[in-house]
């Protein structure tokens, strides 16, 4: 069941995967030509006139933008945690709920597998999707990095596991929420809700000590970029908390879903 | 006669405060093929879906073999047949790769049955399952619920799509499968099929199974068609205090559940110009009962 899940989701890994490596592929074809020795002091002059704050909020005060590896740090990383935590989100809204959505449910149930089996199956399928993304965007990226010049490879390689623990709660959230419906529609909406208001929140939280705690209302915070390019670190309560949490809301999805009327 | 393979007891489903079903009983047992009839929205496809694990009981039990029929039981799951009523499969899939994706739950080897099977409904394994007819994809969908040998096959609307010379292929392989002791649960509304097919019928009203009874005996009831030609018409209508009758001149058609010797000893005392009497058959017999507990709702 697991090759038949990996098939049937292969193409929209594919596509949400060369999007993002399409996205990269520009960044490195432009980049030489923006951030070159004449525009240096233009750039520089404007990040000046962003408040402190702000610069925060993006990590351009602990990273420059001269160098490709310090637009990842920024800017390329946030297109990284968007991406693969809309595809998460999508992933887990649909990857149960499809059965149901497209009636072949009554198939299904019908073979000889508990509804177990069937969970179990389609969270391992969407998990390693998730991971195989972003390992594809993180190898696609140190090799586009070694070309542009010198980077640190231990934090890249830090800085590039990050968005899996993002991605992986998102995608246990909306799995747990798919159990509460047939339709795939109904809880795509709201995953995608929780993608950009989270990294609405986690942008926010860095702008002030007033709305430090919209952070841990954000799944973003589980990434914390910042932490890993500052101390060259994981934080490894962060990695407890991303199992704990996505352990919590897939048993949940699978109790649920054991209980669920699928017609 | 044997122990039921299948058990259902007290089997009762509210969706909300709609009820699906309600308090239905009824025993299947090994080599019959039980008729499930009764129109659209009277709770045949709710008891199969009872029965499927497909959603969850208000209250009741559901016994196979007299083992609960619990939703995570692989070993039962794997000795039921299921074709639902409008089949819906992967489109992405072709037919051949439908048939290995099915063969691959299972740990007996279905090869041999599943050729068979193919060449008998003359299926194309190469077509895209998207591409299918309605007729053919319910050929798919019978040759699934066949492949695996199952002891319990739940079939509702099999015949539906399917032209008349594959269902009769459908009805010999039925007899088969009958013949073998297996179990079969015919849902329909088509009721020419019963007789044909069905040793016993239960027949399903508003979500409650207001009668089960055997083919041969539904048939064997004392109801039949009655017509009568007569000059004395009016008379005759007195005489026997029909209320439910049809009339046009001196010709009447009532439906009839007196003793036919009384009948015609009644009529003997009248100028009977022509007297028709027919036997009823499945089709009937199902709308009397529906008649029937109507009048006993009304009561």
């Amino acid at each position: 069941m697991l090759k038949r899940e990996m098939k049937v989701n292969r193409k929209s890994f594919i596509i949400w995967t060369l999007i993002l490596i399409g996205l990269f592929t520009i960044v490195y074809l432009v980049y030489p030509s923006i951030f070159n020795s004449a525009n240096k002091k233009m750039i520089d002059d404007m990040m000046e006139m962003f408040p402190e704050e702000l610069l925060k909020a993006f990590n351009m005060d602990i990273a420059s933008l001269e160098t490709a590896y310090g637009w990842l740090k920024t800017e390329g990383f946030v297109f990284v945690l968007l991406i693969s935590g809309i595809y998460s989100g999508i992933l887990g809204s649909q990857i149960l709920t499809k059965e149901e959505n497209d009636k072949t449910i009554e198939y299904l149930n019908s073979l000889p597998i508990t509804r177990k089996d069937i969970i179990l199956n389609k969270i391992q399928c969407g998990i390693l999707y998730i991971i195989f993304m972003i390992l594809c965007v993180s190898v696609f990226n140190f090799i586009g990095l070694s070309l542009s010049g010198d980077f640190d490879r231990k934090a890249y390689i830090l800085l590039s596991i990050t968005p899996i623990f993002s991605s992986t709660v998102i995608f246990s959230v909306s799995l747990f929420m798919s159990t509460f419906t047939h339709k795939t529609k109904k809880t795509i909406s709201v995953s995608l809700g929780i993608v950009f208001v989270g990294y609405f929140f986690n942008i926010i939280s860095e702008m002030g000590s007033s709305v430090a705690f919209l952070k841990y209302l954000s799944v973003f915070t589980l990434a914390d970029i910042r932490n890993v390019i500052i101390n060259e670190v994981i934080n490894p309560m962060l990695i407890f908390i991303t199992i704990v949490v996505a352990l919590l809301f897939l048993t949940a999805a699978i109790m649920h879903y054991e209980r669920k009327e699928l017609v | 006669m044997d122990h039921p393979i299948l058990e259902i007891q007290e089997l009762t489903k509210y969706y909300g405060k709609h009820k699906g079903v309600e308090n239905l009983s009824l025993q299947l047992y090994p080599g019959e093929v039980f008729g499930f009839i009764g129109p659209n929205g009277a709770g045949k496809s709710t008891t199969i879906r009872c029965i499927m694990n497909l959603i969850n009981k208000t209250s009741g039990t559901i016994l196979y073999n007299h083992k609960p029929l619990h939703k995570n039981d692989t070993v039962i799951k794997s000795s039921i047949g299921y074709l639902p009523s409008e089949i819906h499969l992967y489109d992405d899939l072709s037919v051949k790769e439908m048939l290995d994706y099915h063969e691959s739950f299972y740990t007996h080897d279905l090869k041999q049955r599943r050729k068979e099977l193919v060449k008998r409904f003359q299926l194309d394994e190469a077509k895209q399952i998207e591409d299918l007819s309605l007729g053919n994809l319910k050929k798919l969908g019978i040759i699934l619920a066949f492949m695996h040998q199952p002891k319990l096959l739940i079939l509702d609307e099999p015949t539906s799509g399917l032209d008349p010379i594959m269902q009769n292929v459908f009805y010999e392989l039925l007899a088969e499968e009958k013949a073998k002791g297996n179990t079969i649960l015919y849902s329909t509304h088509i009721l020419s099929e019963v007789s044909k097919i069905c040793d016993r019928i239960g027949i399903i009203k508003d979500g409650n199974l207001i009668k089960t009874e055997t083919v041969t005996d539904l048939l064997n009831h004392n109801l039949t068609y009655v017509t009568v030609s007569s000059p004395q018409i009016d008379e005759i209508i007195s005489e026997l205090q029909l209320i439910d009758f049809t009339k046009s001149d001196q010709t009447m058609r009532f439906k009839n559940e007196m003793n036919h010797d009384k009948l015609i000893k009644k009529l003997a005392q009248y100028q009977v110009e022509r007297l028709l009497i027919e036997e009823a058959n499945p089709e009937d017999m199902f709308f009397h009962y529906y008649e029937q507990e109507n009048e006993n709702v009304k009561a």
